[in-house]
């Protein structure tokens, strides 16, 4: 038994080596993967993969009455497609509030005092409000008839 | 709160069951829009063929099924049903109606194919449930089943109607999911095994299975790298590879994929790995520690050599095929649009916008990280397994809108967990601040109902005047509550807009609102597809592009060339070549094809969107991907690269059969007196080439708002015929007797009549 895996050593003289393994390479703790997680999160479902095939322009431009050429932050009507800016302004929208959500989760800590518990409790309740009606906005500007029978 | 403990759980159980039976009920009833506003009708393109199939199955019995060889579609080539095709839809709906009709329930088959996916959405919500329970709570399981059950990015594949594999593959995949877990957390043989059964009728079920075998190993590779290890990992994931895999191997359309593609090597390989690790470990608690590590070094640097040399030489001498294209285009994701147009074609493969991504998941777009922040911070064996869940489906759901699918259960479910925690938090009485482990208290089960709200909001009164002494003021906590209850409501009003406008459209029968509110039904695809039915020889050959081959086969009972089982690119191609060359040309190829038929898809006098001359840019990338000497895509658009029909557009486009096809006498018909004759609804122009005749087809049917029109081929001597000017024309007669007497002469005249001289007698000679 003891040959068969000592056999390799008999004829290969096993260096002198010292490797150690690097510092940093640990298992990540939980914020350092969520954080990761959350910017890939961002990433994607601001459309990055879209963005990256299609290759739209960051902003759209339209011509008004007078001939002039005026931006657009949106693609109207068109389900299946966006511009750059817009997506990653929605999915801005998206993290904030699910941050929103985390803050809040915060608030149960038992050392925090009072006051901080109930400024934080505000202004995560503030983010998911925001982030709710500015997605409920740009549903609009995104699809004009949304929510009206 | 007074109640002993064994009326407590019975309660509790009850809240349960209600909640699920409700989840149930609710989603049932919100798939039904299609079925209330049309009728009971299958639903779009795939479905059809399903239909086809299941109605096949039943009549003919299972074998003759799995031996079906279909000479209707794929003209001249066939196709083998049985072979290829996933059968699990089939079998499962075949084995409701023939259970209904040991019962003396006489339902037609259609009927149960048409509410197969909404009763399936209700044990998709269970299935769901008794995951979440798995991984974090009750209260979770119950808020994750009411979300799967009215969300839209689940509901837009299963409402009623849409007879699909989806439908009943999402089910499969979380029962399967719910089983692994559970055979890890216990590590006994039985629910390994039940995983592995489930895993068979998910294979049996959907092509999306290759997720789960490759989803499962990633988890138990990820818990071996994080030094998880446990014996119990080791009994569930060999007992759930080695049945999974043989029973896979069942579905003749799977065959011996398991063991010769790339896509299941990982789970191999994992395997491998497993057991490599176990034997280690086992060797580690025999040998002594220096020992133990020159094998460890010998052992992982052969053993690593040896698996990578034999997956190498395995693939180059072809007995493990690489990947496929389908599969391949999901990593690189240029790669469908530059090599496989077909692919590219389909809306449904295109990458996924913000957009969809709100639209499909409401308020849970912004929940699912917060769960997934919970999952992460208190990680355990099963979490690890909803992590990687969470993130490898977001990535696919980026890459293509269709597996948004995939996304929406692990969404709903990490949602639950959000809301659940937050409801713990801000209901529960500070005294007794409990870890995610422990069962939710019953006072917080109740707000878990989503759809139902007179309960909820009744409870809700109930709880917050039963505590308001701690911590934060009771007015604080009840403006979160509200809001966030609030929050739900807009999700469930959203959820029942989006299925009610945007998922309940039949697309075989489309109907258009007038502004006074008042609904007109356009049944122009049936009535095309009866009109074929009823008028045609039994055998004839309908030539369409190829979404409207399982329609045309499932509705008019006609063979056909190409459909949606895109299995054969090059016979596509030639459909595509037919249509975008010139009539002569195309003549060539539609009698070499034997067509007898052609059907095109018009939307131009009602403004219908979805038709060919808007698909018709994919017909020529196809065909000009096989044939690029003869079609070249840059000749159909203008010198600007636009691509247009009116008078400005390419001479190529203007003379291909599909305009000619979609745009013959067009120009003769003025739709209102504001707009001239030959007016586009679809595109807003004037067509450019409006007076042209038909040579090789001419008209047979065009249905009431010209939205199908079938031309039926001619035959070779019914157009080469060209006009002459009667007076020029030249009868010859070969048959009839012509006489030639002049004018002058018409008195008769007998042959060797006896000349008879006045005053001699006749002699005889």
């Amino acid at each position: 038994m003891e040959y068969l895996f000592t056999f390799p050593f008999l004829l290969l003289e096993v260096p002198n080596l010292r490797i150690k393994r690097p510092s940093w390479f640990q298992q990540p703790s939980a914020m350092v993967t969520y954080s990761l997680v959350l910017l890939s999160y961002f990433l994607v479902t601001g459309g990055i993969i879209y963005d990256v095939i299609i290759e739209p322009p960051s902003v759209g431009s339209t011509t008004d009455e007078h001939g002039h050429s005026r931006p657009v932050a949106f693609m109207p009507y068109r389900v299946n497609g966006q511009y750059i800016m817009e997506g990653l302004a929605s999915s801005f929208l998206f993290t904030i509030g699910g941050l929103g959500f985390v803050i809040l989760d915060h608030t149960h800590n038992p050392m925090t005092p009072k006051l901080n518990r109930i400024l934080l409790i505000s202004v995560g309740f503030i983010c998911i409000v925001v982030s709710f009606i500015a997605c409920w906005v740009f549903m609009r500007m995104k699809l004009p008839g949304y929510l009206r029978t | 709160m007074k109640k002993n403990s064994s009326s407590f759980s019975g309660w509790k159980s009850l809240i349960v069951f209600t909640v699920l039976l409700l989840a149930w009920v609710c989603g049932f009833a919100s798939r039904l829009f299609a079925v209330i506003r049309f009728e009971s009708i299958i639903h779009e393109f795939d479905p059809w063929f399903n239909y086809r199939a299941t109605a096949y199955m039943v009549e003919h019995g299972f074998y003759n099924f799995l031996n079906w060889f279909d000479e209707r579609a794929w003209y001249p080539l066939g196709r083998i049903v049985g072979g290829t095709v996933y059968p699990g839809l089939m079998i499962t709906s075949g084995g409701i109606h023939y259970v209904l009709h040991l019962l003396n329930i006489p339902v037609h088959i259609r009927d149960i194919c048409v509410f197969l996916a909404p009763i399936f959405s209700g044990l998709t919500a269970i299935s769901t449930y008794l995951l979440t329970k798995e991984l974090w709570s009750v209260g979770a399981g119950l808020f994750a089943a009411c979300f799967i059950a009215i969300v839209p990015g689940y509901i837009s594949r299963s409402v009623a109607g849409s007879y699909d594999n989806e439908g009943i593959a999402i089910f499969a995949l979380q029962i399967t999911y719910y089983l692994w877990v559970k055979s890890v957390k216990t590590g006994s043989v039985f629910w390994a095994s039940m995983a592995a059964l489930s895993y068979f009728y998910m294979v049996s079920a959907w092509g999306g299975y290759v997720f789960i075998i490759n989803l499962i190993p990633l988890h138990v590779f990820t818990l071996l790298l994080m030094g998880r290890y446990s014996s119990r990992l080791f009994t569930s994931y060999t007992v759930f590879c080695i049945l999974g895999l043989l029973f896979s191997m069942q579905i003749p359309f799977v065959g011996f994929q398991p063991i010769r593609t790339s896509e299941h090597m990982a789970a191999l390989g994992v395997f491998a790995l497993l057991i490599a690790v176990g034997a280690l470990k086992h060797l580690q608690s025999v040998l002594s520690k220096a020992e133990f590590k020159y094998f460890f070094i010998v052992a992982s640097i052969t053993a690593a050599a040896v698996v990578f040399l034999s997956v190498v030489l395995l693939t180059y001498a072809g007995f493990i095929a690489p990947w496929s294209g389908r599969f391949y285009s999901l990593w690189d994701t240029g790669y469908a649009k530059i090599h496989i147009p077909i692919i590219a074609s389909v809306s449904e493969h295109q990458p996924t916008t913000w957009f969809s991504f709100f639209f499909d998941l409401h308020i849970l777009v912004t929940t699912f990280p917060v769960g997934l922040w919970y999952c992460i911070k208190h990680i355990n064996d099963e979490r690890v397994f909803v992590v990687w869940y969470a993130i490898s489906a977001v990535y696919f759901a980026g890459v293509m809108v269709r597996l948004m699918l995939t996304l929406t259960p692990v969404v709903c479910m990490l949602s639950g967990i959000a809301f659940s925690r937050l409801f713990e938090i801000f209901l529960k009485d500070d005294e007794n601040p409990s870890g995610p482990e422990s069962d939710s208290e019953p006072e917080s089960s109740p707000t878990r109902t989503l759809p139902e709200k007179p309960t909820r909001l009744r409870k809700n009164k109930h709880t917050d005047q039963s505590k308001d002494n701690e911590g934060l003021g009771s007015n604080v906590r009840s403006f979160v509550i509200v809001g966030i209850l609030a929050t739900l409501l807009m999700f469930a009003v959203h959820c029942t807009w989006v299925t009610s406008n945007a998922y309940s459209s039949p697309s075989i029968v489309l109907a258009s609102y007038a502004q006074d509110g008042s609904r007109q039904i356009l049944d122009d695809f049936r009535e095309a597809y009866y009109w074929l039915s009823q008028n045609t020889d039994n055998d004839a050959r309908v030539m369409s592009w190829w979404d409207y081959g399982y329609q045309i086969a499932g509705m008019a009972n006609r063979t056909t060339l190409v459909d949606n089982n895109t299995w054969n690119n090059s016979h596509i191609a030639l459909v595509g070549k037919a249509m975008s060359s010139t009539e002569p040309d195309a003549y060539k190829i539609m009698k070499s094809l034997d067509v007898d038929y052609v059907l095109v898809i018009f939307g131009g006098v009602i403004g219908y969107s979805g038709d060919d001359i808007n698909k018709f840019l994919w017909m020529v990338r196809i065909a000009e991907g096989e044939h690029p000497k003869d079609i070249r895509e840059s000749d159909y658009f203008t010198d600007r690269g636009e691509f247009r029909v009116d008078a400005e557009g390419s001479p190529t486009l203007l003379n291909c059969l599909m305009y000619k096809l979609s745009y013959y006498r067009f120009g003769e018909l003025q739709l209102d007196f504001r707009s001239p004759p030959g007016f586009d609804r679809t595109r807003n122009v004037v067509i450019g080439n409006k007076n042209f005749d038909l040579t090789y087809l001419e008209e047979a049917y065009t249905t009431e708002h010209w939205l199908v029109r079938i031309y039926r081929v001619k035959n070779e001597n019914e157009f080469n015929r060209p006009r002459i000017p009667v007076s020029l024309r030249k009868i010859k007669r070969t048959d009839t007797f012509i006489s030639k007497k002049t004018s002058r002469r018409k008195k008769g005249l007998i042959k060797n009549r006896p000349v008879v001289i006045r005053g001699k007698k006749s002699v005889k000679s």
